[in-house]
């Protein structure tokens, strides 16, 4: 990697200042060591931002609050949690392997960066880096996206955004002197857009919690990845609903690794809003959420992945 | 002839590694462990372009930086490279992060040239030559046997297949490397190697200097399965790195280096036909092949055909054949020898055929395998294996499993060599009743060095961790390179003799009639003050050569998601005389384990408009985890009457060919390229979208 400084502020107001346009924010350093150490990444300064006060508790209340510090293990093994937001566990439970889940955060996972082989590739200038072509268009694209609205074709691949957002969570943003509280599809908006966007922060905008409403539903979170563990979701899918027998009210189902987004279709929630669940309403549900996908050569797999998914989850749901 | 004793007591016993305490206490130095004095990082810089004419290598600004001592270019003059990886330049320094540094720059001037990455684009006429005097494609190996056309046209079943495997990579979990002393009084290169007389001659051959000047040094290394016998392209850097530094340099390769230039197991593409009369009695086969062994295939290389062939019809008797094979070149990375090589490839296509053509005879697998398969061995193999496994009950028709999660069995037969000849060894036993044996052979991880262990405490009646074993020292006596799965054939004869000589010479110097186990100490305190010495070898009759071994898998497929999940691998397998029983079903694990990652998750993936591999590192090259291990049984059929034989190779060959059936049964759809992904699943499946097709 390349040389940097490195700081280690007691303040949000320290951190931005310190980041400035040129510096990196570093929690769990999984994602931005990995972009450092195969030069895509070169930050001039990297501000630790784990000293930050406050942003390593999980509290409940309306809404709960998850700094964004804490790490993807506690919440795996935090038990009022599991039972509040199953899906959100299930979520973290998938990430990466025991060791990752140790150091990784909260932080971390929602804005991590793309993990296209070919942006991720030391010699590669792909589109997402700043060149002119994605080469996975044409190229290798079994691990890419089924919808999107740019020629980047590299899916979003934070499990918790996926979870999140089924939830309605809201990330709280500090921008500028201003905290900004953004639903997940804002927090990813840009990257539908932006070939180069991986989401829709700016380099100053610093992660500080996640706020949960504890609105009585409940939530579901299932992969298919290729590996029984420590891999990458080919396919994610998270639902949350308030479940009255089968009955299913405040509906979302979203899915995640086919697009820069999670992706969720409102069509299918107002579909499913109000309707006693089965198999027949699930699948009728999981081809709305998938009719605009388009299948490049290699990930036309992906669909089917996509269908049984948005069905388990929802059965899930209701138990 | 010698003969192992008939009744054996620590042979054939379960003896735990004897090096166990120094592995876990970290205790035991690996080739990237050792830190002689003064000692830099080297580091390799590699070519950015599948094809290029390389004109110029600078590494004037590089031999400049702050903490590098030395760098040094692959080779003067204009050169042309040949695939993204190629060796150009290498720097030593001081630190991990100077030499990378130091990599970043080094000037090169380069004309890019057209390149071609993936097979089947390869071969065709106006693709991009790799080597410009000959085509890509090399003119076909072909063999012919009897009147196959005939055969065809007279056969009651008649199955087509066409079978492919992808290249394999080698990732042993210690990256090749080696340490290496250059000094004016000779050369000292701590090897991760499975031989170290090979690197021996490769490094004094590249340096020009005597052999008896060389000293290769293996204490423990962390696998090769065929990819580490010579010094490599980076051993030789290394050793001029260090004649240029002055001090002994660690060059040892990088994740990412080791997908792209240190060889790799060929691709296939098998086209199949295969014939049976109505009782299922092969008549006829007929395969048209090719593959890729990267830039040393195709019609320049030498050997013709050569470079990616495989045995075939495998291990099936077949009246008439006609066997088509051909290599093609691409600019990727060489293959080179990869645990049984060719083998696996060969049962894929074999096994995957004759399971096609048992669901068309409706006939059970194993009894169409035990039909046309001439080993004994393997016919008796597959009877133990199928009542232990309960093929009776499990076997059903194809596709029969009810539910979106289908059940399926598979089995899958190899054949292996695992001869050995040719080993020394030397006996020094002390008067303080302590005795060491001298060994020039290397532990790739296998358990050689408690295997001789083993064998010594045989001989004189003790216990192996009592014996004090001395390997991977190219001043030990000579024995081969660790491939083919011949150590263990090669080794223990020599130990078996050498302590045979050396108890007989303590006996008659002593006096004592039987110095074995409890007499032991009091016959060594009898020989006075100087030690006792004795040298042996290899003996014919106590080792020997051909294994069989059957496998058997159970699936589960989740026909929805395509995720398959191997719930069981059943192993039966022959080695002959076992010398020790707990290293050797750890040896046949881990092979099931490699098979498993063949089966479900490896493949190199190259991209075609850059020439790069795209997954060089574990996250995206898949190797299988603990969590996608199944249940594994082994069996091992004794048969001490044969000798030692090796075992390392042929349990990695059936593995992968078990598990495809396996899902071919449970799904009813054969997926005929390996990796099994979700995605291959649901595409034979007729489940995947189509490319540009919509829902």
């Amino acid at each position: 990697m390349n040389p940097f400084q490195y700081a280690s502020p007691h303040s949000v107001d320290g951190a931005i200042s310190q980041a400035g346009d040129h510096g990196r924010f570093f929690a769990g350093g999984i994602d931005v060591l990995g972009e450092m150490k195969e030069y895509i990444a070169s930050p001039r300064v990297l501000v630790n931002v784990k000293d930050l006060p406050g942003t390593r508790d999980i509290s409940a209340g309306k809404p709960w609050t998850i700094g964004a510090n804490v790490t993807i293990s506690e919440i795996e093994q935090h038990a009022e949690l599991k039972l509040v937001f199953p899906g959100l566990q299930q979520a973290a439970a998938e990430v990466g392997s025991p060791q990752i889940r140790n150091v990784a955060t909260v932080g971390g996972n929602l804005a991590q960066h793309s993990r296209c082989w070919y942006y991720r590739h030391r010699d590669i200038q792909c589109l997402k880096r700043g060149g002119s072509t994605c080469y996975a268009r044409e190229g290798e694209n079994k691990y890419h996206s089924l919808f999107t609205g740019n020629p980047c074709i590299s899916p979003v691949v934070s499990n918790l955004a996926v979870a999140l957002a089924a939830l309605d969570a809201k990330v709280i943003v500090r921008r500028g002197k201003d905290e900004v509280a953004m639903a997940i599809p804002d927090l990813y908006a840009k990257a539908w857009d932006n070939p180069q966007a991986h989401n829709s922060l700016g380099p100053t905008d610093l992660i500080l919690r996640v706020q949960i409403p504890d609105d009585g539903r409940t939530s579901a979170y299932k992969q298919i990845s290729e590996k029984a563990s420590f891999d990458w979701a080919l396919v994610s899918c998270a639902a949350a609903a308030k479940v009255d027998g089968k009955k299913l009210s405040k509906v979302r189902v979203v899915l995640g690794a086919v697009s820069p987004v999670p992706y969720q279709v409102q069509a299918a929630h107002e579909f499913l809003e109000g309707k006693e669940l089965n198999d027949d309403l699930a699948a009728h549900a999981s081809e709305i959420v998938l009719k605009d996908a388009v299948a490049l050569d290699h990930n036309g797999y992906k669909v089917p992945i996509a269908r049984a998914l948005i069905r388990r989850t929802l059965k899930q749901l209701v138990g | 002839m010698s003969s192992w004793p008939e009744k054996l007591t620590v042979v054939g016993g379960s003896t735990k590694r004897v090096d166990t305490p120094a592995k876990v206490t970290g205790e035991a130095r690996y080739a990237s462990d050792v830190q002689p004095t003064g000692w830099l990082y080297g580091m390799i810089f590699r070519s950015r372009w599948p094809a290029a004419c390389v004109t110029r290598v600078n590494v004037d600004k590089a031999r400049k930086m702050p903490g590098i001592k030395a760098a040094v270019v692959e080779r003067d003059g204009e050169r042309v490279v040949r695939f993204y990886g190629d060796e150009l330049a290498a720097v030593a320094g001081v630190s991990k992060q100077a030499c990378l540094d130091a990599l970043r720059a080094i000037e090169v001037e380069a004309t890019p040239l057209p390149f071609v990455v993936k097979e089947e684009a390869a071969k065709n006429l106006d693709a991009p030559r790799v080597w410009p005097d000959a085509p890509n494609l090399a003119e076909p190996n072909v063999r012919e046997k009897g009147d196959v056309d005939k055969a065809f046209a007279g056969a009651a079943a008649v199955v087509d297949g066409f079978f492919t495997t992808p290249v394999q990579l080698h990732h042993p979990l210690e990256t090749h490397g080696n340490t290496v002393s250059v000094t004016n009084d000779g050369v000292t290169c701590w090897a991760s190697t499975q031989g170290i007389f090979s690197v021996r001659e490769g490094l004094a051959s590249y340096l020009d200097v005597p052999q008896e000047k060389v000293r290769v040094i293996t204490d423990y290394m962390g696998g090769g399965f065929g990819s580490k016998f010579g010094p490599g392209p980076h051993g030789g850097l290394a050793a001029r790195l260090s004649q240029a530094a002055g001090v002994p340099v660690k060059l040892m390769l990088t994740r990412f280096d080791q997908a792209l230039a240190v060889g790799n197991r060929p691709s296939s593409f098998q086209k199949i036909r295969l014939g049976a009369d109505a009782d299922g009695k092969l008549v006829a086969f007929d395969m048209d092949s090719f593959g890729t062994a990267g830039i040393g295939a195709g019609a320049a290389s030498a050997g013709g055909g050569g470079g990616s062939g495989f045995p075939a019809p495998y291990i099936y008797a077949v009246p008439n054949i006609r066997v088509k094979q051909a290599t093609v070149a691409i600019n990727a990375g060489q293959s080179c020898a990869f645990r049984a090589p060719g083998h696996p490839i060969a049962s894929f296509g074999m096994e995957s055929i004759m399971d096609e053509l048992a669901a068309k005879l409706k006939m059970d697998p194993v009894e169409l395998r035990v039909k046309n398969d001439p080993s004994k061995i393997r016919q008796r193999e597959y009877a133990i294996g199928a009542e232990r496994f309960g093929w009776k009950q499990k076997y059903k028709p194809p596709g029969s499993s009810p539910g979106p999660v289908k059940v399926g069995v598979g089995c899958a037969g190899a054949t292996w060599g695992g001869g050995g000849r040719g080993s020394q060894a030397e006996a020094q036993i002390n008067p303080d009743g302590s005795v060491e044996i001298r060994c020039g052979t290397q532990d790739l991880g296998t358990g050689s060095r408690t295997m001789v262990g083993v064998v010594a405490a045989e001989v004189f009646g003790l216990k192996p961790e009592q014996i004090t074993i001395k390997i991977g020292d190219t001043r030990y006596p000579p024995s081969g390179a660790s491939g083919g799965s011949t150590t263990a054939a090669s080794v223990c004869p020599a130990i078996f003799d050498t302590c045979t000589v050396a108890l007989q010479k303590l006996q008659e110097t002593t006096g004592v009639a039987d110095a074995r186990g409890a007499n032991w100490l009091a016959a060594c305190k009898k020989l006075g003050v100087n030690p006792l010495t004795a040298h042996g070898e290899w003996r014919e009759g106590l080792s020997s050569s051909g294994v069989g071994g059957v496998q058997f898998a159970e699936v589960e497929v989740d026909t929805e998601t395509g995720l398959v999940k191997v719930r069981k691998v059943l192993c039966v397998q022959d080695c002959g005389l076992i010398v020790n029983k707990l290293t050797c079903e750890t040896l046949i694990h881990g092979g099931i384990v490699m098979g498993l990652g063949y089966a479900l998750y490896e493949e190199r993936v190259m991209d075609a408009t850059t020439g790069f591999v795209l997954n060089p590192n574990f996250e995206t090259y898949k190797l299988p985890n603990f969590a996608d291990v199944p249940d594994i049984e082994v069996i091992l059929m004794e048969m001490p009457e044969r000798g030692v034989i090796g075992v390392g190779e042929p349990c990695t060959i059936p593995t992968a060919s078990a598990i495809a059936n396996a899902v071919a049964n449970a799904i009813g759809v054969r997926v005929s390229s390996l990796p099994i992904t979700p995605a291959r699943v649901l595409m034979a499946s007729g489940k995947a979208v189509k490319p540009g097709g919509t829902v």
